[in-house]
């Protein structure tokens, strides 16, 4: 089984000091932080999780902040679930996306990046990295994905998917450029909801954290729309489009709509030649978690085999938030539980056959 | 279906290179066109909805590009359905989106300059 969203994190941003840069250092230790010292720098979303986005149970005993122990994270999820690889998504790191200067953001994800491989990589072989840049900043991102993109542990290249702009958009060639050069899949996780980004709703701000989270589908059905029509996938042919925690069930009602749309107005993007549809099923993967929860539980599968997504889902968890998903969450017809658990995860990242 | 049945639709030179003409023919609707003086003949019900497919617009397209690139042509070959905007190739009856899809086509000639068509 392979856990596709796991979120490692740090106790103290100030574990960051040593892989940063003199000039950005010296911003963590003397500049102004949103949450005090010892906190990531991020233009923080403005809905606050009345309490906190972690399971309380997954507070480690010895102190810390949940998901920053790995011997707490190897009892609770990776030996309790027989996690095969667990794919580490980071917490805040992806939150650089929000912030306006781009050169002290992508300090802090190559910071982040060099803090993961020397950090968690080595302590477990299941463990598999996610390399963040960010995305205001395409050419240095793509630096950063030629630096470490091909470092054997890391699996993808990861951006929030809060963003300026979606990313189909050819501001992100540079982007797509690196990751097919080094042959990583770009995924992009729910985050990014503030700062400089655009507002993660298409009609204003939502009030809620609960009603904001519940449209977590959002921006992934805008990145879906711009990778397909954009022709992101015939000009970098290998590339993979991840989508993790955007919910799945809105995905066929999207795909149906890009086939129709493009049906009648092809000659906007003649640079496509296949369907929309045909585009997802190859090329974007979601994961599960958090699974939609339909009052009754098959509801969810017929439309989502329409479209093939037994192709396209992968199981994720996200350990340790609070809307954590426990793997027999995702009921999935028995023909495909194989490849949704596991199979489709494997084929995605090259993982080897263990 | 019964046995192929031939109809004279009206005289060739009724029809001039870009011209077209929606037809009743034994009780179908059809469109017969001209392009660059080659006659064809297509169902008037679009394979999508049903549509009236030979009323939309002629004209050309956008030609597969590599990148985002936009080169026109194929002037006069494709017909819009006046519904949805499916195209299709006059000459071939298949939906440029979709080759899987095709317009109903119609064997169409010239016999003693009258366009003939069979069904």
């Amino acid at each position: 089984m392979i856990d596709c969203d796991v979120h490692n994190t740090w106790s103290s941003a100030d574990e960051l000091l040593p892989y940063l840069p003199p000039a950005f250092r010296e911003y963590l230790v003397r500049g102004e932080l949103p949450g005090g010292r010892g906190s990531f720098p991020h233009a923080h979303r403005p809905w606050l999780h009345p309490e906190d986005f972690k399971r309380v149970d997954a507070v480690p005993p010895g102190g810390g902040a949940a998901g920053s122990d790995y011997g707490f994270m190897r009892e609770q999820l990776l030996d309790r679930y027989a996690v095969d690889v667990a794919i580490l998504t980071g917490e805040e790191a992806i939150e650089v996306s929000t912030l306006a200067n781009p050169h002290y953001a992508q300090a802090l994800a190559r910071a982040h990046n060099d803090w993961m491989v020397a950090e968690w990589l080595p302590r477990d072989p299941r463990l598999r990295g996610s390399l963040v840049v960010a995305p205001q900043d395409p050419r240095g991102a793509a630096d950063e994905i030629r630096r470490l993109g091909g470092h054997p542990g890391i699996a993808q290249v990861l951006v929030s998917t809060g963003a300026q702009r979606p990313y189909g958009d050819p501001f992100y060639d540079p982007i797509w450029d690196a990751c097919a050069e080094v042959g990583l899949p770009l995924a992009a996780h729910l985050g990014g909801q503030g700062g400089v980004n655009a507002n993660p709703t298409g009609c204003g701000p939502p009030t809620f954290f609960w009603e904001t989270h519940a449209l977590l589908c959002e921006t992934g059905m805008g990145h879906v729309a711009s990778t397909i029509a954009q022709g992101v996938f015939e000009r970098w042919p290998a590339a993979r489009f991840v989508l993790i925690e955007c919910g799945v069930a809105w995905l066929p009602a999207i795909v149906w709509r890009l086939d129709a749309d493009y049906r009648s107005l092809r000659k906007e993007t003649p640079w496509l030649m296949r369907l929309p549809s045909e585009y997802a099923r190859e090329h974007i993967r979601l994961t599960t978690q958090p699974l939609e929860q339909p009052r009754s539980r098959d509801a969810l599968w017929p439309a989502l085999e329409d479209i093939g997504a037994q192709d396209m889902l992968m199981f994720a968890s996200d350990y340790p938030h609070w809307d954590f998903d426990e793997p027999r969450a995702v009921q999935a017809p028995a023909a495909w539980r194989s490849a949704v658990m596991d199979g489709n995860a494997r084929a995605l990242y090259g993982l080897d056959g263990r | 279906m019964g046995a192929e049945a031939r109809h004279v639709v009206c005289a060739a030179a009724e029809l001039p290179p870009g011209q077209r003409r929606v037809v009743r023919v034994a009780g179908r609707s059809i469109g017969i066109f001209n392009v660059g003086g080659r006659f064809f003949a297509l169902h008037n019900g679009c394979p999508h909805r049903g549509g009236p497919l030979c009323e939309g617009r002629i004209g050309g397209t956008t030609l597969p590009a590599d990148g985002h690139a936009f080169a026109y042509g194929r002037e006069g070959r494709i017909l819009r359905c006046a519904w949805h905007g499916w195209e299709f190739d006059i000459t071939t009856g298949r939906a440029l989106a979709d080759p899987s899809v095709s317009a109903r086509t119609y064997p169409l000639a010239v016999e003693d300059g009258n366009l003939v068509v069979t069904l």
